[in-house]
C-alpha cells in the first residue's frame, strides 16, 4: 500500500471515530454521574434510527435534521424514564447488579416493543446524495459523505457536551457527583434533580447518534447490540468519566480496528516473510484492548495522561 | 402505613392463591386436550429465529412450512397407515430468536418433551450447526431448511437431512457462470478475482466451491486475494483498501443481508468498480435494492430459488404464497422450507407410521418430483444433504431481476462486464 493510501485509511479511521463517539458520549455520562451501566442505551440508538426513519418515510424531513429533533424528544423519554424506573434504584459509588438487570431488561422491553411497531424488516435510509456518495480527493482518497456528517455531529456533540460541563450550573453540579458525590451534596447540589437530567441528556445523545447511524447502516429492533462493547471498550480506556478521554478512546480503537489488518509485519517461517493479520481477528482487537486497559491503566487514557501532567 | 402494606400483602396473596388455582385447572385442561390432540394430529416441530438478527428470513421459511402445512391439511392431511386414517399435521414454532444455544435447546424440547415427530428449522448456517447434533441423540428426523454448509453433514449423522443445496455449489456454479461468460467472449481469460467472505462455514464453503472449479479449469481466472471478514461488522474501510490494491478484476463476496447492505454501500463510497460484482447467496433481496437503490445493479447472486422460474408449480408456489402471506415472495428462502414440509410430508405417509425411525427410513428414499426447486426434483444424499443446481440471477435497472444462467432456465441475458458509470 501507498503512503496516500494509508492516508486515506486514517481519515477514514478518524471518521470512524467520530461514528463510535457519536454512540458511546451518552453512555459514558450516564455512567460518570450515576454509576450506572446503561445496557439499555443499545435500545436508544435502535429507537433514534427509527424515529429518523419514521420523520424521512412519512413526512421527508431529512434524517440530519430528523437526528437534531431527537435530542428534546429523547431528552424528555430518558427524563420519563428515570422517572418511572431509574431513580428508584438503590444509590452507590460503584456500579450494581440491580442497576445492570434493570437497564438489561429495560433495553429488552423497549426491543420487543420495536419488534411489535416496526416487525422484524431490516429497514434503510437511501439518500443517494448522501450514503452513496463520497467526497473524493485525487484518484485515492474518498470521504464517504454520511460518515463526514456523523463526525461534525460528533464533534458538535463534544463541544456542546464540553461547554454544558464547563460553563453551566448544571454541568458543574455533574462534575461536583462525578468526583465526590457525598462532598457535592453536603454543598447543596440535588443529587435526584441532577441524575434525571442527566439520564435525559445521555438518552438525548443516544437517540441522536442512533438517528445518525441510521444513515450509516440498516438497521431492525436488534440493532444497537454490537456498538455496546465497543461503547463499553471506549468509556473503559477514556477512563469511564471523561468526555474528552470518550474521544480519544474512540480515536485510539478507531484506528487500531482499521490498521491492524493493513499494516504487514515481518514473520519468520523458513525465512523471513511479510505477514498481515486476516480481517476475521478484527473483532479481538477491542476484547484485547479491554482486558489491557483494565490491567495497564485502569483510569483509562484520560487518567494516564493526568497522571503524566501531575508529575510534570 | 404498616397497616395498609399488610393488606396490599394479604389482597396480593389472596389473588396469587386464586390465580394459581385457575392456572392449574387451565394446565390440567390443557394437559387433557394435549393428550386428545396428540392421538388425532400429527406434531412437527419447526424451529426458526422471527426476532433477532435472522428474523426476516427465518420469517419467511415459517411461512413456508405453514402454507404447505395448510395445503396438506386442507388436502385432508396425511395417510398414516397404522392409524387407518388421514391426520393433519400439527405445527409447534419456537423462535429461537438468532441464539444458536437457545436454538439447540429448542430443538432439545421439541423432540424430548413436546414429543414431535420431525423438526424442520435451522436458519442459517451457524443455528442450523447447533441444532444438528439434537437429531441422533433423540432420534427424531431434522430437516434443516436454512442451512446449507456441508460440515453438519459431514459428521455421519443418521437422523438429519438438509432441503438446501450444499453452500460450495454457489462457488462452483459462480465459478461456472463467470467461466461461461468467458467462453462467450464478454471476460478475458486469466481475469483477477479479490474474494472476501464471511467467517463462517459457510464463506468457507463458498470459497472451496469456486476453487473446486478454479482448479479444474486452469487459466480462467487467478485468485489474488482470498480473505474473511466479522459477521455483522459495521466498517469495512481496510479490507476494502486491500480489495482495491489487489487490482482485482472480479470482486466476490459471501455475505448474510445486513453485511452485503454494509458493505456495497461502502464499496460505491470508496469508488470501486469491477468487472463483475457477487455476494454469493444475496443479490435480489427487496430490503437491499431499498437501502441502494441503483447501487445493487448488475450484481449476481446464486440463489436456491427464483420466482422466475419457469417451472408452472413454482409459479403457483408464489401465486399461493401471495395469497397465503398477503406479500410477494422475496428472494429464495421460502421454497426449501416449502419443500422441505412437503417431503417429510411425503415420507410420514411412505412409512405409515409415526415411529420416528420408520420416517427417517422413508426420508432417505423420498423424492419430491414436482419440487418447486431448481431441477423440481428434490431428494436427499447418503449423508442427508440434497443437492440440486444453483440459480444465477443478476439485478438489473429498474428494480429488474433476471435470471442469466444456466441458460435453459434464463430469462434474460448476462450483463457482462459491468457498466462502468
Amino acid at each position: 500500500m501507498s503512503a496516500v493510501e494509508y492516508l486515506d485509511l486514517l481519515l477514514k479511521a478518524l471518521l470512524l471515530a467520530g461514528v463510535y463517539a457519536a454512540m458511546a458520549v451518552g453512555m459514558t455520562v450516564v455512567y460518570g454521574v450515576m454509576k450506572i451501566v446503561n445496557l439499555a442505551h443499545a435500545g436508544f440508538l435502535m429507537l433514534g434510527a427509527y424515529f429518523a426513519f419514521e420523520l424521512f418515510n412519512r413526512f421527508h424531513i431529512n434524517p440530519v435534521l430528523g437526528a437534531v429533533l431527537a435530542i428534546p424528544v429523547f431528552f424528555l423519554f430518558g427524563m420519563l424514564v428515570h422517572w418511572v424506573l431509574v431513580r428508584w434504584l438503590p444509590k452507590s459509588d460503584t456500579p450494581t447488579l440491580a442497576s445492570l438487570l434493570l437497564m438489561f431488561g429495560f433495553w429488552l422491553v423497549l426491543q420487543n416493543f420495536a419488534y411489535a411497531i416496526w416487525g422484524n424488516e431490516d429497514q434503510s435510509i437511501l439518500i443517494p446524495s448522501l450514503n452513496l456518495s463520497a467526497v473524493h480527493i485525487g484518484d485515492t482518497i474518498s470521504l464517504p459523505k454520511d460518515k463526514l456528517v456523523v463526525f461534525a455531529a460528533a464533534v458538535f456533540c463534544m463541544v456542546v457536551l464540553q461547554i454544558i460541563f464547563h460553563r453551566s450550573w448544571f454541568g458543574r453540579s455533574m462534575r461536583a457527583l462525578i468526583q465526590n458525590p457525598y462532598g457535592a451534596q453536603i454543598v447543596g447540589v440535588d443529587d435526584q434533580r441532577t441524575a434525571r437530567l442527566t439520564f435525559g441528556l445521555g438518552t438525548a445523545f443516544a437517540g441522536f447518534a442512533g438517528a445518525l447511524l441510521g444513515i450509516l447502516l440498516s438497521f431492525n429492533p436488534d440493532f444497537g447490540r454490537p456498538f455496546l462493547l465497543r461503547s463499553f471498550v471506549i468509556i473503559v480506556l477514556g477512563g469511564l468519566e471523561s468526555v474528552s478521554g470518550v474521544a480519544l478512546g474512540a480515536v485510539v480503537l478507531a484506528i487500531l480496528e482499521t490498521f491492524c489488518t493493513v499494516i504487514p509485519f515481518p514473520w519468520y517461517h523458513q525465512g523471513w516473510k511479510t505477514y498481515y493479520l486476516p480481517p476475521s481477528y478484527q473483532p479481538v482487537v477491542p476484547f484485547v484492548l479491554l482486558v489491557v486497559v483494565l490491567v495497564i491503566m485502569p483510569k483509562g487514557l484520560a487518567g494516564l495522561f493526568n497522571r503524566k501532567w501531575k508529575t510534570a | 402505613m404498616r397497616g395498609t402494606l399488610t393488606f396490599v400483602g394479604k389482597h396480593i396473596r389472596r389473588n396469587m392463591i386464586v390465580a394459581m388455582a385457575f392456572g392449574g385447572i387451565i394446565t390440567l385442561c390443557t394437559g387433557s386436550g394435549r393428550a386428545v390432540a396428540a392421538d388425532d394430529t400429527i406434531k412437527i416441530g419447526v424451529v426458526l429465529p422471527t426476532t433477532g438478527s435472522e428474523s426476516k428470513p427465518g420469517q419467511y421459511q415459517k411461512e413456508g412450512i405453514e402454507l404447505a402445512i395448510k395445503q396438506i391439511n386442507d388436502g385432508g392431511g396425511i395417510m398414516v397407515k397404522s392409524k387407518g386414517k388421514k391426520l393433519k399435521i400439527e405445527e409447534v414454532f419456537y423462535d429461537d430468536s438468532t441464539d444458536s444455544k437457545k436454538s439447540a435447546s429448542l430443538v432439545e424440547r421439541a423432540m424430548s418433551s413436546d414429543s414431535v415427530v420431525a423438526v424442520l428449522g435451522g436458519y442459517s448456517t451457524a443455528l442450523g450447526t447447533a441444532e444438528s447434533v439434537m437429531a441422533d441423540r433423540y432420534k427424531t428426523p431434522w430437516i434443516t431448511t436454512g442451512a446449507g454448509a456441508t460440515a453438519i453433514f459431514s459428521k455421519g449423522y443418521q437422523y438429519a437431512f438438509g432441503s438446501l443445496s450444499p453452500v460450495a455449489l454457489i462457488g462452483t456454479t459462480s465459478a461456472e457462470f463467470l467461466g461461461s461468460l468467458v467462453d462467450q467472449g464478454k471476460l478475458k481469460k486469466g481475469l483477477k478475482v479479490a474474494i472476501v467472505v464471511e467467517n463462517t462455514d459457510h464463506g468457507t464453503d463458498y470459497v472451496n466451491g469456486f476453487n473446486e472449479w478454479n482448479n479444474k479449469h486452469k487459466g480462467y481466472f487467478e485468485v489474488v486475494m482470498n480473505e474473511k471478514f466479522e459477521l455483522g461488522a459495521t466498517d469495512f474501510s481496510s479490507i476494502l483498501q486491500r480489495v482495491k490494491g489487489s487490482h482485482a478484476d472480479i470482486f466476490l463476496s459471501d455475505a448474510h443481508l445486513p453485511d452485503y447492505i454494509t458493505m456495497q454501500r461502502q464499496y460505491l463510497q470508496n469508488g470501486l468498480h469491477h468487472q463483475m460484482i457477487s455476494y454469493g447467496a444475496r443479490g435480489p433481496e427487496a430490503n437491499a435494492r431499498q437501502a441502494l437503490g441503483a447501487g445493487t445493479d448488475y450484481i449476481f447472486a446464486g440463489i436456491w430459488w427464483s420466482n422466475k422460474l419457469p417451472y408452472p408449480q413454482a409459479k403457483k408456489f408464489a401465486a399461493d404464497y401471495k395469497a397465503f402471506t398477503g406479500h410477494d415472495v422475496d428472494s429464495w428462502y421460502a421454497a426449501p422450507a416449502y419443500d422441505g414440509m412437503r417431503i417429510v410430508a411425503q415420507a410420514i405417509e411412505k412409512a405409515g407410521s409415526l415411529d420416528k425411525t420408520a420416517i427417517r427410513d422413508a426420508l432417505k428414499k423420498a423424492e419430491l418430483t414436482d419440487s418447486v426447486l431448481p431441477g423440481q426434483k428434490l431428494k436427499f444424499a447418503a449423508n442427508g444433504q440434497s443437492e440440486y443446481p444453483f440459480v444465477i440471477t443478476q439485478n438489473k435497472p429498474d428494480n429488474k431481476v433476471d435470471i442469466v444462467y444456466p441458460k435453459d432456465a434464463a430469462t434474460g441475458d448476462p450483463v457482462a462486464p459491468i457498466p462502468n458509470k
